[in-house]
């Protein structure tokens, strides 16, 4: 069974924008998938369909056996356990400490204290930032701050990673860290999507390249660059 | 929901609280100041019927027969009086006794009435007693229709006067207190409208990772319940302390008027009220729940 499988999934936004149209698409658990293509692609419309976010106009999305876009409302704060998200802004509570915000997201969903600490220090370790567990995010560099994010989407354990421009604010250095903290979290087991215009991080991973444009996948290709054909 | 989810929950309030500390104190403000005034009219009204009662109570009406009626009818027209269900009580006054009670109260000056010698101008009559204010003029209307009445006579424009004071106050006091109320409401709700409004990024992420919708919620209806409860006690606590000085500074000096007693109308008023707050606080929330949705 695919942990991702998209059937003829089209989505048309209220104000008639059609951002997917057709998009047949399927990911295996453990694999590393990029999503690369034009702005206004659709890669970010495509992830907000798997955490439910957005709800398909037509087609099917399954996630680990669920069909998402069908899903009860009650459920989907449990199908949103399974499923870490990071983005381009990282999102963290400004007046929490990083320890205090990576452990929010265990607090919410009602995990004993202890084991709260256990994770938190787990993947601090993970993302490298134990030093700075007391810190709040405004004393913190941007490539900090989006470790910070990572380690929040990862401290519950989930079966995937979206990643949503993940290093589309970071600098070139800050950015390659945290390609390789993406690839080492894929290597210990965690299926890894994530939509990107970085060229260069995508040509190094040499990983699965899905390329969309106007809402359709254009290219799937596995151990593959960022264009078409191009060989770095 | 886990005891410390609870916790957590309450924690959240709190902090929507102390970070909109102005909203907060508004909420509270106008909350005990609106249930304040229902619970001074609620108290007023009680008293003012208690009073009007009281004087009702003192006032029958006297059903006078025609000379030429037999006792054997009077005592007759007594038993049917009696049978009707709106009379307290009912009993006859004979000429004789209604001419001594009159020289009793002119006291002194009741010896002119002594000139009379042994006639006595007065007529028998029933005294009727009604049980509420209401059945007051019905009963009046009804013991006139009796055979050998000839005319009834009762305090109506006091009894009447009365009734308008009470009605006007339990209007007054009931509109007044519904508006206050709405205002309270309105402020409440805003003050919650803010929280999910500051706090809209944590909402966001407690979503993205996970948290059910009430625990979504609960620190709001937390927020809510909080701001109407605090302000209720205030307003209780006023209202029954006030009342029971009022009350025993009226018992020393106005002996005559015997007040509602503290316990256990005003305690009853006060816990009235704290429900009151509660359910401001919970419908306050109520109102916002689409904002929340929307977040
Ligand atoms: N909430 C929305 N409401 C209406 N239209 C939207 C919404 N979100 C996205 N769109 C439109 O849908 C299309 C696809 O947007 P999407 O954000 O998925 O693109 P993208 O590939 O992520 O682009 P980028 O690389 O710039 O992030 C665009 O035309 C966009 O304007
Ligand atoms: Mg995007």
């Amino acid at each position: 069974m695919q942990l991702i499988s998209l059937r003829n999934v089209s989505k048309v936004y209220p104000n008639g924008v059609a951002a997917l149209r057709g998009v047949e698409l399927e990911i295996s658990k453990g694999e590393f998938t990029f999503l690369v293509g034009p702005s206004g692609a659709g890669k970010s419309t495509l992830l907000r369909l798997l955490f439910r976010e957005e709800v398909p106009t037509s087609g099917v999305v399954m996630v680990n056996g669920h069909d998402v876009g069908r899903m009860r409302r009650k459920q989907i704060p449990y199908l949103r356990r399974q499923i870490g998200v990071v983005f381009q802004d990282f999102r963290l509570l400004p007046q929490r400490t990083v320890a205090d915000n990576i452990a929010f997201a265990l607090r919410v969903t009602e995990v004993h204290p202890r084991e709260i600490k256990r994770r938190v220090a787990q993947v601090l370790e993970l993302v490298g930032l134990t030093e700075r567990a007391t810190a709040v995010p405004s004393q913190l560099s941007g490539g900090e701050q989006q470790r910070v994010a990572l380690a929040r989407a990862m401290v519950g354990h989930p079966l995937v990673l979206l990643a949503d421009e993940p290093t589309g604010n970071l600098d070139p250095v800050n950015a390659s860290e945290m390609m390789k903290t993406l690839l080492e979290i894929n290597h210990l087991g965690t299926t890894v999507v994530m939509a990107t215009h970085a060229a260069h991080l995508v040509d190094r991973a040499r990983q699965r390249v899905v390329a969309m444009e106007d809402g359709q996948i254009r290219r799937d290709e596995l151990a593959a660059s960022y264009s078409e054909g191009v060989v770095r | 929901m886990k005891p410390r989810t609870w916790a957590f929950c309450l924690s959240e309030a709190n902090q929507n609280l102390l970070r909109n500390p102005v909203l907060a104190i508004a909420s509270i403000t106008t909350t005990a100041v609106s249930l304040l005034v229902l619970g001074v009219f609620l108290l007023l009204s009680a008293n003012v019927n208690q009073i009007t009662t009281n004087i009702e109570s003192q006032v029958a009406v006297r059903a006078f027969f025609d000379k030429s009626t037999t006792q054997a009818q009077e005592t007759a027209a007594l038993s049917t009086v009696r049978g009707w269900k709106d009379v307290r009580s009912a009993h006859v006054v004979t000429a004789k006794q209604a001419l001594a009670q009159l020289k009793r109260e002119f006291g002194d000056q009741g010896k002119v009435l002594n000139s009379l010698g042994s006639a006595n101008p007065l007529e028998d009559s029933l005294s009727v007693t009604a049980k509420a204010p209401v059945d007051v003029a019905p009963l009046a209307k009804a013991l006139g229709k009796l055979t050998g009445v000839v005319r009834v006579s009762y305090q109506s424009e006091v009894v009447n006067r009365l009734f308008n004071l009470i009605n006007g106050i339990r209007v007054v006091g009931l509109g007044v207190g519904v508006l206050l109320l709405l205002g309270a409401l309105l402020v409440i709700n805003n003050a919650i409208r803010l929280g999910i409004i500051t706090r809209r990024r944590e909402i966001a992420i407690m979503r993205l990772v996970g948290a059910t919708e009430s625990l979504v919620h609960w620190p709001f209806i937390l927020e809510g319940l909080i701001l109407g409860l605090i302000g209720s006690v205030i307003a209780a606590g006023l209202a029954w302390w006030g009342y029971s000085a009022l009350y025993t500074s009226a018992a020393r000096s106005l002996p005559f008027l015997p007040l509602v007693a503290p316990t256990p109308y005003a305690s009853d008023i006060a816990g009235v009220l704290v429900v009151l707050g509660v359910l401001l606080g919970a419908v306050g929330f109520r109102l916002s729940v689409r904002r929340l949705a929307r977040v």
